[in-house]
């Protein structure tokens, strides 16, 4: 059976918006790098980072592609609250096959994101496990308080059906 | 800097407190990352490392390295096989190309010889 319906195809295109409600802030990029066990004073120390020509402390490049000030709703079945298509595939688990990122300028702890997804594709394709599955690709573009892109993210999701 | 340069390799055992310490640090909430039960259901043995983290983990690698002047513009990254809570990954990379004030680096992480992702970065240098 075909997983690549046209209801699914209708959904190519669509987008979602998120906006912050609040600035980055010095904690969460704090607690990013203490989370990987990154002691790089870029992301923690004013005076360093001033040096080195930024206006504070920045944050480490991917933190704007992670979930963390956009995500307002409430946990699904799965405990996930960030941006999610919720394609109707039923039975399917989800597998990352890659990311490619754009930065346009470090991002500030007084910088205020908002990013808009957009579903760009959706490709049926053959599975080494037998059968099909699906690759859902998406792009985020995020932008500052200004409206200024500062990153571009595109992701390609594997979607994979359950026996 | 020059092609051919290596990167100081980096070895991490990547254990459930890291997994839950960057889902938290990043509001990801999904129990793929931290709960047994729920990962034993979708068919895997262990809480499954995000993908994103290798990512996070490359531009760690690279800004250690490149230096304060340096910011990552591009990354372009491929997972090949999924990891778990428990393993130990091996980080490694080299300067495949410098283009006046654009350095380009070739990285990978490694689960002893299996590849679990690749990366293309670019680094401005200021």
């Amino acid at each position: 059976m075909a997983l690549l319906t046209e209801e699914l195809k209708s959904w190519i295109g669509r987008e979602a918006r998120y906006q912050a409600r609040e600035e980055l802030g010095r904690a969460s990029i704090r607690y990013f790098a203490l989370a990987l066990g990154d002691d790089n004073p870029l992301y923690l120390d004013d005076a360093y980072a001033q040096k080195a020509g930024h206006r504070s402390v920045i944050a480490p490049p991917t933190l704007i592609c992670e979930t963390c000030q956009y995500a307002h709703q409430a946990p699904n079945a799965d405990g996930y609250i960030g941006h999610e298509w919720r394609l109707p595939v039923p039975n399917a688990r989800l597998i990352r096959a890659g990311n490619d990122y754009e930065f346009m300028r470090p991002l500030v702890p007084s910088d205020r994101i908002s990013v808009t997804w957009t579903l760009e594709n959706i490709v049926e394709k053959a599975s080494s496990r037998g059968g099909t599955q699906l690759f859902v690709s998406s792009v985020a573009r995020y932008r500052d308080a200004n409206g200024e892109l500062v990153a571009v993210n595109r992701e390609t999701i594997v979607y994979q059906p359950l026996s | 800097m020059k092609p051919g340069d290596k990167l100081p390799p980096l070895e991490q055992t990547f254990t459930t407190v890291d997994l839950f310490a960057y889902g938290a640090a990043t509001w990801d909430w999904h129990r793929m990352h931290y709960d047994a039960e729920l990962v034993r259901s979708k068919g895997f043995a262990a809480p499954v490392i995000d993908g994103q983290m290798y990512g996070a983990l490359f531009a760690r690698i690279s800004m250690q390295w490149a230096g304060p002047r340096a910011f990552v513009t591009r990354m372009s990254l491929r997972m090949k096989s999924m990891a778990f809570a428990g393993d130990t990954l091996r980080a490694e990379g080299s300067v495949s190309e410098v283009n006046g004030s654009v350095v380009v680096l070739q990285q990978r992480l490694m689960n002893g010889e299996r590849v679990i992702a690749e990366c293309t970065s670019s680094l401005s240098l200021r």
